[in-house]
């Protein structure tokens, strides 16, 4: 009898820390770290076209932007030690089909060599966000870049892998369109989700995928393009995501914790019942 | 005793089979947090129904056990009960809920941050005597190539400190070049970022590879005006061992 007591004890409490408990544990998950900026760019899914080639439409001002802060390149020569660019807003949406990606960002001046560019990594091989620069232990892939500049009025589909090695592809696949006004650049790059193109970064929604963003300002300096080439403002690698579609399994699977929940508080009452009877 | 523990085995593993992999294959993955708390719920409910004698459980509840049967109860007495019921389900399901809801938070990083050098970067001496004259051109060569990122003051916070994540290291705080051999920075100096393991993601580190533009003896010299001017001093191979 003193055996089969404790017994029962011991397993009534561990039922009830478990039964119980449990859900408190989980109830508390790290908080996210708080950092200055943005850490990813998140592309909404939409119904109908994305707004590829237009800067100013509607949907836009419908999306909460991600802010990333930019530094001007002193990672390699030519280094610069000033750049005009300091951080950019990006927005994005998706159709389950095609992306636009907006950049704004804040150039006093509209000039012919102005020029904005986003950079991905491409494949499951990790890239150093410097042009896909050689790693020393770890064997690096492929960066994309879409590269959009004023005079050209057009977006160049590019790929590097290391110190210059940067080349247009054959096949271009990125459209861009830039609408400056007021001191503002806003500048949209758009493609389909997924290209045939294996140099190509493919997005599949619900994935997370390395994003980096960098700017020009073209203005004419003493007779010289202030920014250009390696003389830029850049940022390192942050996250984007295609949001993916929403997934209706989630509701099964909270009414099957409830289902567990009820059973458990069933067999519970059940048993003490059952116990006071006899 | 044998038959209820062996079929309560049989259930938790058959749940758990049906959890983990038969039904990723219509939906996505679970969490293995919200597959536990149905494991476990499901283990709760099985001990009591095959193996508790329930005087016993109820000898040790008291009036939690009376609580829980309703007996003899009326008023808020049995209003709360009644909302203990509803709750604790609920509280079950919004737990899934939240496990499941979509994040918009891309994946957590652990990025070592001291990884272990290469071998032939452990142990070496710095072949340059700390004199006044070359800590001072260690202070001018860093003021010239380091303090854009790492800081003028030492602390991280260069004009091109903000693009970059993770941020350029800051010298003054103690856990970071204090921690250190000179041998240690002299690694991380001259190969870089792009010279870390994978571990460490290389991928994601602005700090450039300045073997490829600085001579070794300024990098031993900048080693030297970094030391002095964050106020730190290495560690050193006594503090090793
Ligand atoms: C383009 C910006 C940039 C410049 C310029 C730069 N660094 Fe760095 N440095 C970084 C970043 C970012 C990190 C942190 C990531 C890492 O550890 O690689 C770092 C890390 C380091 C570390 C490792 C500290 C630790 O706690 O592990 C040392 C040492 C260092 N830098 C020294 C220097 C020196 C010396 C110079 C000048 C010769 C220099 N850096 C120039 C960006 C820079």
């Amino acid at each position: 009898m003193g055996y089969k007591k404790i017994f029962n004890v011991a397993l009534g409490l561990t039922l009830i820390v478990t039964g119980v408990g449990v859900s408190c544990v989980f109830a508390s998950d790290p908080p996210p770290e708080g950092e200055t900026g943005s850490v990813a760019v998140r592309l909404f899914l939409t119904e109908g076209a994305v707004p590829a080639d237009d800067p100013n439409a509607a949907v836009w001002n419908t999306i909460e932007p991600a802010e990333f802060k930019l530094a001007p390149q002193v990672h390699w020569p030519d280094r610069i030690q000033e750049v005009t660019v300091k951080s950019v807003n990006v927005r994005g949406v998706h159709n389950g089909q095609d992306m636009a990606i907006l950049l704004e960002y804040a150039d006093p001046s509209e000039d012919a060599a102005d020029a904005a560019a986003v950079e991905f990594m491409v494949g499951d091989k990790m890239a150093h966000f410097a042009h896909g620069q050689e790693m020393l232990q770890v064997e690096g892939g492929d960066v994309n870049i879409w590269y959009w500049k004023k005079e050209h009025g057009k977006a160049t589909d590019m790929t590097a892998k290391g110190f210059k090695t940067l080349r247009p592809q054959e096949n271009q696949d990125v459209s861009a369109s830039g609408f400056w006004r007021d001191g503002t650049w806003r500048v949209v790059f758009s493609r389909p989700l997924q290209t045939p193109d294996e140099l190509d970064v493919q997005v599949t929604p619900g994935e997370w995928r390395n994003v980096a963003f960098a700017f020009w300002d073209g203005e004419i300096v003493d007779g010289a393009v202030k920014e250009k080439g390696s003389q830029k403002a850049v940022s390192s690698w942050w996250y984007i995501r295609a949001e993916p579609p929403p997934d209706n399994s989630i509701y099964g699977y909270v009414v099957l914790g409830i289902v567990l929940a009820a059973g458990f508080e069933f067999f519970l009452v059940r048993k003490i019942r059952r116990g006071n009877e006899s | 005793m044998k038959g209820p523990l062996a079929k309560t085995a049989i259930l938790l593993v058959g749940m758990y089979v049906f959890l983990k992999f038969i039904l990723p294959l219509f939906t996505a993955p679970l969490p293995a947090s919200l597959i536990f708390l149905y494991l476990a719920l499901t283990f709760a409910s099985a001990m009591i129904f095959y193996t508790m004698s329930g005087g016993g459980l109820d000898e040790f509840m008291g009036p939690v056990g009376r609580f829980l049967t309703g007996s003899g109860q009326a008023g808020i007495a049995g209003t709360a009960r009644i909302l203990v019921f509803i709750l604790f389900p609920l509280l079950v399901g919004w737990q899934a809920y939240t496990r499941l809801a979509p994040s918009d938070m891309p994946p957590a990083e652990n990025r070592t941050i001291h990884p272990a050098p290469p071998g032939e970067f452990v142990g070496l001496a710095n072949p340059y005597p700390r004199t006044q004259e070359n800590i001072m051109m260690g202070k001018g060569l860093y003021a010239a190539f380091c303090s854009p990122c790492h800081g003028a003051n030492f602390d991280g916070k260069g004009p091109a400190a903000v693009g970059f994540n993770p941020p350029p290291a800051n010298f003054s705080d103690p856990g970071t070049i204090a921690q250190l051999q000179e041998s240690y920075l002299f690694w991380r100096i001259k190969k870089g970022g792009v010279g870390l393991p994978v571990e460490a993601m290389p991928w994601k580190s602005a700090m450039p590879r300045w073997e490829v533009e600085l001579p070794d003896e300024w990098i031993w010299k900048i080693i030297m005006g970094e030391y002095d001017g964050a106020g730190q001093s290495p560690r050193t191979w006594e503090e090793e061992e």
